[in-house]
């Protein structure tokens, strides 16, 4: 019975995805238009890279939330994870010790490059901040005092100025009389450049903590 | 920018509970006192933008300055204000509950999940753009998962799991509908994705994704599967929030939708949406009087109401504006109402351990507000007068019968007998004598009040109906196209 449920349920999914591929087939090709505006506004952007252009000011505040559902995602984690109780590690490995110390400053070097590099060519705050958390959790395999409770309220603080300074530079520039997230012209490259690197720390942080966990966020209680 | 205007910029909405939610997580002490601070903040910006509204008309707001189809286009009419004040209103009866409700321990998580889901409920209410929409969904979804689970109870993770799950499928759904909009007409823009000429093949599937994520969100019958476990097993204030709250937010997107992308849409989806909620009103209404645990009553009631909503939806061809109205009206009415019952049979629980409808004792002698709570949450889930619930029934009633639709009308009428008897069910055992099975435990004064507060809110509505249908309109929501004037 279970198998004949499973064969119609497949049938119905083959007939769904035919049906969506020949709507698909007949959009006429208009998608593209607003890829001329963005390449039109490009110079105005701050930034060479079409993707960094839309994701960090075209529809900077987009990017905005969506550091938030970071921010988010770990909260629903926190609230979960008292009743997780963790493994003890085994830290004591020469060849993951050696390999680490040789690791970390390399990424954090290439974090900083893919940061940098977002300007001109795929890369950005996401990916240095996804190559950080690596790093991260690299040195806490190794290192058990990497996860004392004064780094962990360090890491604690260190988990919101990703959203925070995005919204201090968007209320920035509401007070300068221009709309929330509206660059300066001319200060957008090193706007854009401010706000990645710091949500590139929180996103290396945010993503390192969820692997980590912390359970005693927040002091006291 | 002088600094007023700068003040009454509706972008506070949502900076306010963001900054507020970051607060709460940075302190070590003072959450609740500090999250209550915010809420209440929100209601009075909420006020100065309604303000703001009736004195100059819609406001838009174009994210970046770059404007739409380029940037993000934020709007505020008389429909998402409307909306915005009903979360403000409802979000600071559950803070207060909430601010007694919970230990210290559980305090420190529930207030910054609480204060982001504000956030997100504002964001997405001020939205104009498919894709942002769908960022904030995202974010109302993963934020009301995260309370849910809160809880930690073996039966709230496994709640919480299944409506995670779907709220997923859900989002992605919606989001392929977008993929498909944007493909064909090179814009997110609500109102640009409206005017452009979307071949129909290519709409009625677009519409059909879009629908069937929001209605997987909104738990229309047959999608509400998820609804009673999740709403019934998380802590009181969160069910308050996800009854009242969270599921209309995928009513207001496929409101939003229906008359400002799909104008179009044939009288076979109206009817096909109003069969599906006539069956839920009934449906749920007969799941709640057939449950022994009160909160799951109130949860069955809600897949019940949440019918209503859909079920106008063959009278709004015909019936425009006014049946729009009606339809916003019972949207508010529930909220408050069901805010009120969920916090209400909170306390129940609170007080008697346990919230076997049978076994609840004269609740009426010890904790008479919340009964009274009950009583007037009541009135307005039957549809009686005076109250929101019954100004929104009556209007749609005398829609339905003036364009000669008696199916909508009989199911109207049948609905509310039906939620007239599982609301006696449960008054008739508070009010009744049982045998007491345990020492009853005080229930702190707010949560008692709280819940009053928004029963009446119910009540009131029902004499501010013309008040709010007139308000509703500003920037003519109802009413497809783009408008100049703002």
């Amino acid at each position: 019975m279970t198998g004949v449920v499973r064969w119609a349920f497949a049938g119905l999914l083959a007939v769904l995805a035919f049906g969506l591929a020949s709507v698909v087939l007949q959009i006429p090709g208009t998608g593209s238009a607003l890829r001329s505006q963005v390449m039109a506004q490009l110079p105005q952007s701050g930034v060479d890279h079409a993707v960094t252009a839309v994701l960090l000011n075209f529809r900077g505040y987009d990017t905005f939330l969506e550091l938030v559902v970071l921010l988010l995602a770990l909260f629903g984690a926190w609230g979960l994870s008292d009743s997780i109780d963790e493994a003890p590690l085994d830290t004591d490995i020469d060849v993951l010790t050696e390999l680490v110390a040789f690791l970390v400053p390399v990424l954090i070097v290439v974090a900083a490059y893919l940061l940098w590099v977002g300007a001109y060519s795929p890369g950005g705050a996401f990916q240095g901040g996804a190559v950080l958390a690596g790093a991260g959790v690299l040195l806490s395999l190794c290192d058990p005092g990497w996860r004392s409770r004064r780094v962990e309220r360090i890491g604690e603080v260190l988990l919101v100025p990703g959203v925070l300074v995005f919204l201090l530079v968007g209320l920035a520039s509401m007070l300068l009389g221009g709309q929330f997230l509206e660059y300066p012209r001319d200060m957008a490259g090193s706007l854009i450049l401010l706000v990645e690197g710091f949500a590139m720390l929180s996103i290396a942080v945010t993503l390192h903590t969820l692997f980590a966990g912390t359970p005693r966020f927040g002091g006291g209680a | 920018m002088s600094g007023v205007s700068l003040l009454v910029q509706p972008v506070w909405l949502i900076l306010l509970p963001l900054v507020g939610s970051i607060m709460v997580f940075l302190l070590a002490s003072r959450r609740a006192a500090v999250g209550v601070a915010v809420v209440a903040g929100n209601l009075a910006l909420v006020a100065g933008s309604i303000g703001r509204l009736g004195i100059t008309g819609p406001w838009q707001h174009s994210v970046g300055g770059w404007g739409a189809p380029l940037g993000i286009d934020l709007y505020l009419d008389g429909l998402s204000a409307t909306m915005l004040a009903m979360t403000a209103l409802v979000s600071l009866g559950i803070s207060a509950y909430s601010a007694a409700y919970f230990s210290a321990a559980a305090a420190r998580h529930f207030w910054p999940l609480w204060l982001l889901l504000l956030t997100a409920m504002n964001a997405l209410f001020l939205s104009r753009d498919l894709f942002n929409l769908y960022v904030t969904l995202e974010l109302v979804g993963i934020a009301a998962v995260a309370l849910t689970a809160m809880r930690g109870q073996r039966e709230a993770l496994v709640a919480a799991m299944r409506y995670l799950l779907t709220t997923l499928l859900g989002s992605m759904s919606y989001l392929l509908g977008v993929a498909l909009l944007y493909h064909s007409t090179g814009s997110v823009d609500m109102v640009l994705v409206g005017e452009a000429p979307i071949p129909a093949s290519v709409a009625a599937a677009a519409f059909a994704l879009m629908a069937v994520g929001l209605l997987l969100k909104t738990a229309l019958f047959p999608f509400h599967f998820w609804l009673p476990g999740a709403h019934s097993s998380a802590s009181a204030p969160v069910s308050a929030a996800l009854s009242a709250l969270v599921v209309k937010v995928g009513f207001y997107i496929l409101l939003r939708l229906w008359i400002e992308v799909f104008p179009a849409l044939g009288d076979g989806v109206a009817w096909l949406l109003g069969i599906l909620g006539g069956v839920a009103v009934l449906w749920g209404s007969l799941q709640a009087i057939l449950q022994q645990r009160a909160k799951m009553l109130v949860a069955y009631s809600t897949v019940a109401q949440l019918g209503y909503f859909f079920l106008a939806l063959p009278l709004v061809a015909a019936g425009g504006s006014r049946v729009w109205g009606a339809i916003v009206l019972l949207v508010i009415a529930h909220a408050l109402a069901k805010a009120a019952m969920f916090m209400a049979a909170g306390n129940l629980l609170a007080f008697a351990g346990h919230d076997r409808i049978r076994d609840l004792d004269r609740v009426v002698q010890r904790m008479p507000l919340t009964a009274a709570a009950l009583g007037l949450a009541g009135v307005s889930i039957m549809g009686l007068p005076p109250s929101g619930g019954f100004s929104g029934k009556w209007l749609l009633l005398q829609a339905s019968l003036e364009q000669g639709n008696w199916p909508i009308a009989l199911v109207l009428l049948l609905g509310g007998v039906l939620a007239a008897v599982y609301v006696f069910k449960l008054l008739e055992h508070i009010f009744t004598s049982g045998t007491p099975l345990g020492e009853p435990r005080a229930v702190a004064r707010t949560m008692e009040w709280a819940p009053l507060m928004l029963a009446i809110g119910a009540i009131v509505l029902g004499f501010l109906a013309t008040t709010t249908l007139d308000f509703l309109i500003i920037g003519e929501p109802f009413v497809p196209g783009r408008r100049d004037d703002y």
